[in-house]
């Protein structure tokens, strides 16, 4: 048994447009949590699919326990013993946990499933690795961090001796991490090698004892994590020093933009009463499931339950539709940019001009140089990385679909933004680039409403917090008071 | 303005029908070469027996009638939705717009005139847009597929047909068979009054399409329903909208077909709804949504008239038309799709290198 488990030699694919990996060689220790970082679009899940049999690389060899392997596709790779946790789920969810865990090599007598091997086989499978998951249960209505655990299992049963998690934390809240984490380090005491695939700091720094470094498609380095501070990572990730990030927009608190009054929607939230003033940043914490999204997503006008009373300006809102929102100069910029952000089908300025067509328009007709004009604007200020206004949105990487997704709501000049986890699966460099615009809009006399799962991102943004659990707001907090302890106690309500 | 036109034609070429002229043209030229020469009956010269202006605006003509429903149901068809019930719309336009004309002695004028035409074109194509508002009313507010929508109002719609006609053929005038037989000063016989409407309706098509606000909304409700909804588009209402243009142009194609054929009878148009979403299909419209034009709807009605022709100018077997058919959309949609993502593949070449 060698120290190394599996090598990658001069690793090349290149997609139509991008390099997405340019000869990267990486070695993985046996029984050691590798993490491959970088900014969006540095090849990193590529690499980790490259590993997975899901791409095939056009230049490098693989070599795992010192030998030569050619993955076709996904089947390949698990013989061979590498399994993926992958970002977006590829199971089927309208099946049972136990028929998606037998996908492949159903148990049968003759021509018939044998319904009870299979639950045995998967009740084995989950067992193994300490999850409570009911077999019978349909994949679709567990959470996705269950949903995890069952792809987890379904791996390991299969013999991975390699197991790769592509930012398995992106849609968890912050428990579930946590015993995801648990997961991932009883894994590794069992001899399971993982590489974890994340730009997400503190996990890579409480997980990983290994860091390889990619920037646009390229190896920068593989060094030991211990080797590593947070601001060394970051400058090796972007590849230059990051600016000190200032905090929120300290200046005067205009008059009341928005102001909500006993909003309520049965079964999600009740009583939600805040003001927000122009040139502040309102965050919103809590747990995934606090009622913060639906809260936005009410005032919007897209939840027809929602009772109570909102305000733009003194001006009532019906909040019943996302029109007259926007016609109040309100803008949302939602959770999910894939399913309710963007047509990912259609061009940057199309998407970008969307929500505000009608104000590009004469007669019906679309102007189309003022559509240009307003397009480059926002695509330009928001430091778009794209080969033109005309690329399609869907072919960009996701800190750039972001952009667009904001680029789309600054364009429409809104008067209160709101933002739902705006920086969400975006790298650091886009991060503190949306960071500015929200302070920008904020400088300019405007009012920002913020959803964030991450502290850190709330207590540098936001000039007040409001803590959500169970449907209500529990709590509110200056800047100047708020801490992390504080924030998480009363998100969780533990006293 | 020749480098305008150039341009043009360059972006045609390497735009999404590109795949569909190529084929139409390397089908027209194998007709060309393989039909022989036939006599002219009127002139007395011998041509080509495909490539002579009779034969083309023959083929012109009868894709005229499927091209105009065609852009219509690719309307729908960029939103995801499929509308089944053209067929019938046409069917009962035309019954009820026959109905309507021989109850109006007035309207019986033998010479085209401006007000008799007006007022049964009005009859027909208002009749097909509230067909076509009934169908998106019944799928925006009951949320059920509109393949089932249509499917139930393709029955309805033809049974009324047969109901207020009780099955019979009625006669239009002729005053408005004049209208769409006009010759328009070419020769004798060579109708070309069909093929403008549907190049007429094609432009519209493409205008609202590329052009106007109301457009672009098609294309991101097929694209992404909820983006749609959280970009603040009134969803409902531009359903309702493609299914009314779609209405309203199968009635327009109605009343274009039983003027020009002379007749009416509820049995008319029947299957063209399959031709229809064909057409659409083989122009490049995805059934998903989100993808389709008004220029690949035209060709694909080309393309299936010219092929249904192939059979018989190539003297084929005709009892082998339809497995001929059958497999010709099929490849051609599949070509289409291959020659796409070519061209994909063209576009981010040259915008990574920089160039055009």
């Amino acid at each position: 048994m060698s120290e190394t488990i599996l090598q990658l030699k001069g690793i090349s694919k290149e997609y139509p447009g991008v390099v997405a990996l340019d000869g990267v060689s990486v070695d993985v220790r046996r029984g050691s949590v590798h993490a491959l970082m970088g900014e969006n679009g540095a090849g990193k899940s590529t690499l980790g699919k490259v590993i997975c049999g899901l791409i095939t690389p056009e230049a490098g060899t693989i070599t795992l326990e010192g030998k030569e392997v050619h993955f076709h596709d996904p089947s390949d790779a698990v013989k061979a013993g590498v399994g993926m946790v992958h970002q977006e789920l590829l199971f089927c969810e309208n099946l049972s946990v136990a028929e998606n865990l037998c996908l492949g090599d159903t148990p049968r007598k003759g021509w018939v499933v044998d319904r009870v091997k299979m639950v045995e086989k998967a009740r084995e499978a989950l067992n193994r690795i300490g999850a409570h998951v009911d077999p019978n249960a349909r994949l679709g209505s567990l959470s996705v961090a269950v949903q995890q655990m069952v792809q987890i299992a379904g791996a390991v049963a299969k013999g991975a001796n390699i197991l790769i998690f592509d930012e398995p934390t992106s849609s968890l809240s912050y428990s579930e991490s946590e015993r995801l984490f648990e997961l991932i380090q009883q894994l590794q005491t069992d001899g399971v090698t993982c590489i974890y695939v994340s730009h997400r700091m503190n996990e890579i720094f409480r997980l990983c004892d290994t860091i390889t470094v990619l920037r646009d498609g390229k190896l920068v380095e593989t060094r030991p994590a211990s080797e590593y501070t947070n601001d060394s990572l970051v400058t090796a990730m972007i590849g230059r020093e990051l600016s000190k990030e200032s905090g929120p927009v300290a200046g005067d608190l205009g008059e009341v933009a928005l102001k909500v009054e006993g909003l309520s929607c049965p079964g999600k939230f009740r009583d939600v009463s805040f003001e927000v003033r122009n040139g502040e940043v309102v965050g919103f914490a809590g747990l995934v499931g606090a009622g913060r999204t639906e809260v936005l997503e009410s005032i919007f006008g897209l939840e027809p339950n929602a009772t109570g009373r909102v305000t733009v300006h003194g001006q009532d809102l019906s909040f019943k539709s996302p029109q007259s929102a926007i016609e109040k100069r309100l803008g949302l910029v939602p959770e999910d940019r894939k399913r309710h952000g963007l047509v990912l089908g259609m061009k940057i300025r199309e998407n970008e001009t969307l929500p505000i067509l009608d104000r590009l328009a004469r007669v019906g007709f679309v102007r189309r140089g003022a559509e240009r004009e307003t397009a480059k604007k926002y695509f330009d200020r928001l430091r778009v990385k794209a080969p033109g206004l005309e690329a399609i949105t869907g072919g960009l990487s996701g800190g750039n679909q972001q952009k667009v997704v904001i680029a789309k709501w600054v364009a429409a000049e809104c008067d209160v933004l709101m933002v739902d986890e705006p920086t969400r699966g975006v790298d650091i460099g886009a991060k503190t680039e949306i960071h500015d615009i929200l302070r920008e809009i904020t400088a300019s006399g405007k009012a920002v409403l913020m959803v964030s799962s991450e502290l850190p991102e709330l207590l540098k943004m936001a000039t007040r917090i409001l803590v959500f659990r169970g449907g209500q707001v529990v709590g509110e907090l200056a800047r100047e008071e708020a801490d992390e302890e504080k924030l998480i106690r009363l998100m969780t309500g533990i006293a | 303005m020749p480098v305008m036109l150039k341009r043009r034609l360059i972006a045609l070429l390497n735009g999404q029908q590109a795949g569909l002229i190529l084929v139409i043209v390397v089908l027209g030229l194998i007709l060309t070469l393989f039909s022989g020469q036939v006599m002219d009956r009127i002139s007395g010269h011998m041509q080509n027996g495909f490539f002579n202006p009779n034969n083309l605006l023959q083929i012109a003509s009868d894709a005229s009638f499927f091209a105009v429903m065609a852009v219509g149901v690719t309307l729908v068809i960029i939103t995801g939705g499929i509308d089944l019930s053209v067929g019938s719309i046409y069917a009962l336009c035309g019954v009820t717009t026959a109905i309507f004309l021989r109850s109006q002695p007035g309207l019986q004028a033998k010479d085209p005139s401006f007000i008799p035409f007006l007022a049964s074109a009005v009859v027909c194509v208002g009749i097909g847009l509230l067909c076509g508002l009934f169908n998106g009313f019944l799928v925006a507010k009951l949320k059920v597929h509109s393949f089932i929508i249509t499917l139930g109002t393709m029955w309805v719609f033809r049974g009324i047909a047969f109901v207020t006609s009780k099955g019979l053929s009625i006669n239009m005038p002729q005053g408005l068979t004049g209208v769409f037989k006009a010759t328009l000063g070419l020769e004798k016989g060579q109708y070309v009054v069909p093929s403008l409407l549907m190049v007429g309706v094609t432009i519209l098509g493409s205008i609202y399409l590329a052009r106007m606000v109301a457009g672009r909304h098609v294309y991101a409700l097929g694209g992404n329903v909820e983006a749609s909804r959280y970009a603040g588009l009134k969803t409902g209402r531009i359903l309702i909208g493609v299914f009314a243009l779609s209405g309203l142009l199968a009635g327009l194609s109605a009343f274009a077909g039983a003027s020009y054929y002379g007749a009416a009878s509820c049995a008319d148009a029947q299957g063209y709804e399959l031709f229809v979403i064909a057409s659409a299909v083989v122009g490049g419209a995805s059934l998903s949504g989100g993808k389709g034009t008004a220029l690949g709807a035209m060709l694909g009605a080309i393309l299936i008239v010219m092929i249904r022709a192939a059979i018989r100018t190539l003297h084929f077997d005709q009892n082998y038309e339809q497995i001929i058919i059958g497999t010709s959309v099929v490849i051609a949609v599949v070509l289409d799709q291959a020659s796409s993502k070519l061209s994909a593949r063209r576009l981010a070449r040259a915008s990574r290198t920089g160039g055009v």
